[in-house]
């Protein structure tokens, strides 16, 4: 029998796992009007970001349709973009409208702050009313796309959170799902691993290009990562070398073949595993995996990250008892029982599997009740 | 008596899941049994050496090298940053990396 959860189902076909009104700065200078409307209407969300104006190229390629990328993301009904000109905001706006969802737009410019805020208020009202009337149906899993994360790792990580995670995506994606992974600097010594899992020899090669365009990046520029990655906390939580992080982190990954090499925030075309060539840090690789079209985020953490994405709800695997004790607040999950009571990986993620499914149908999770959610979209190349 | 895990066979460190105290028995688990004396204390989460290791031999956990030893590492050594380096990423070593 197909295993179901309780979703919006969208008009193109998608299944949200939650029912808001994206409110989306659509560059730095209408961050403020962004959280005014926010904080004046429910079941909006404040979508801002960093930079775009000055930002040109490839590099403003990925602002644009990192933005529109979390606009298109199913647990979003509708979308209500804050602009300082029309023409900037129409750029983020025509990349959302094929997901056929109710795409709305304030400019600052000829408002002003005072009325452009009273305006998207009123706007940002009228998408949240019509976005109410959904209602949440039974859905397959297979309509889920989960992205895995590690932050805050430790050596606690690679034993007892990503394996559990692990099973987790394997069951998802045995039951037709799809999972995205990511943090291509922590695949450095992992790598062969991995590429061995490729469903065929190009997106194993595809695979391996990333890593190694990276790891020649970083020794062009004469620096040593050491004490960037791993991160002074990694150090303080046992990590000792990148190697031994990467090998850790994979774990989260399951064992399922992987099937295609994405770019930042790219969606996946077909289901099952796949890649995502983008960077560590926890913020700018939640914001991609939101824009690809993730719905949940599985976070396993070591020492403690309590970050969230704001359009994907992310849930805190923790198997550290220290962690556990002194952030409880900040996590979802407790998967300890795998080093204090001999439990397997396999059956702590089958528990894991079911929460996802409990999640997915609408349980929250310390991120969102707390607010502790942010957004960022990585650069790639200086403003001018 | 703290415990530490080996993940594999052939690994020559263990992933201490206590904190131990220097000159206190750890007992092995996972992939290996016994014991093996802390020469100082190695905090929960981090590393002993289970199998003595020459300077720049292989450092073994999972199976899979996670880096080299920077000096001999002893039998109940704290295996960490201060002996132990990474061989991935490294812009500060002479060319041909990687």
């Amino acid at each position: 029998m197909t295993r179901t959860f309780l979703g919006y189902p969208r008009a193109n076909g998608a299944v949200g796992v939650r029912n808001h009104v994206a409110v989306i700065s659509v560059m730095d200078n209408c961050n403020p009007v962004t959280r005014a409307i926010c904080q004046a209407v429910d079941m909006t969300l404040p979508v801002t970001t960093l930079f775009v104006r000055g930002q040109y190229g490839h590099d403003l390629e990925v602002a644009f349709n990192t933005l529109a990328g979390m606009g298109r993301n199913p647990n979003i009904a509708a979308v209500l973009l804050v602009g300082l000109e029309e023409q900037t905001t129409e750029e983020v706006a025509r990349r959302i409208r094929p997901a056929g969802k109710p795409v709305e737009s304030i400019n600052l410019q000829p408002h002003g702050t005072i009325n452009a805020v009273a305006e998207g208020t009123r706007r940002a009202l009228r998408l949240a009313l019509a976005a109410s009337a959904a209602r949440r149906a039974p859905c397959p899993v297979s309509s889920l796309l989960v992205g895995v994360e590690c932050g805050g790792s430790d050596t606690t990580s690679g034993l007892t959170c990503n394996p559990t995670i692990g099973a987790m995506a394997d069951r998802l994606v045995g039951d037709g799902g799809s999972v995205i992974i990511s943090e291509t600097s922590e695949f450095l010594g992992a790598e062969h691993l991995f590429a061995a899992r490729a469903a065929d020899q190009a997106v194993g090669k595809a695979f391996v290009e990333a890593v190694t365009r990276l790891e020649r990046e970083a020794v062009s520029r004469g620096m040593d990562i050491r004490g960037t990655n791993p991160t002074q906390d990694n150090i303080r939580g046992g990590l000792t070398t990148i190697e031994e992080k990467a090998l850790g982190a994979m774990a989260k990954a399951g064992t399922t073949p992987l099937r295609s090499v994405l770019a930042y925030g790219e969606a996946p075309a077909g289901k099952g595993l796949h890649f995502m060539d983008a960077p560590a840090p926890a913020v700018e690789n939640l914001t991609a995996m939101a824009a690809a079209g993730c719905q949940l985020i599985f976070f396993g953490t070591g020492v403690g990250n309590p970050i969230g994405n704001m359009v994907a709800p992310t849930v805190k695997v923790c198997g550290n008892v220290n962690t556990l004790r002194t952030m409880a607040d900040n996590i979802d999950f407790d998967a300890s029982a795998i080093l204090e009571k001999g439990s397997k990986a396999g059956s702590v993620g089958e528990r894991l599997y079911d929460f996802a499914i409990e999640v997915a149908s609408g349980t929250r999770t310390t991120s969102e009740l707390l607010d502790v959610r942010e957004t960022a979209i990585s650069r790639f190349a200086p403003t001018i | 008596m703290p415990r530490a895990i080996v993940l594999h066979r052939g690994d020559n460190v263990a992933t201490l899941i206590d904190s131990g105290q220097s000159g206190e028995t750890c007992t092995l688990q996972g992939e290996s049994a016994g014991e093996v004396v802390l020469l100082q204390a190695v905090p929960f989460g981090h590393k002993v050496c289970v199998r003595a290791t020459p300077a720049g031999g292989d450092v073994l956990k999972y199976g899979q090298v996670i880096g080299r030893a920077a000096r001999a590492l002893a039998v109940g050594e704290h295996a960490h940053v201060h002996n132990v380096e990474s061989a991935r990423g490294r812009g500060d070593l002479a060319e041909g990396r990687p």
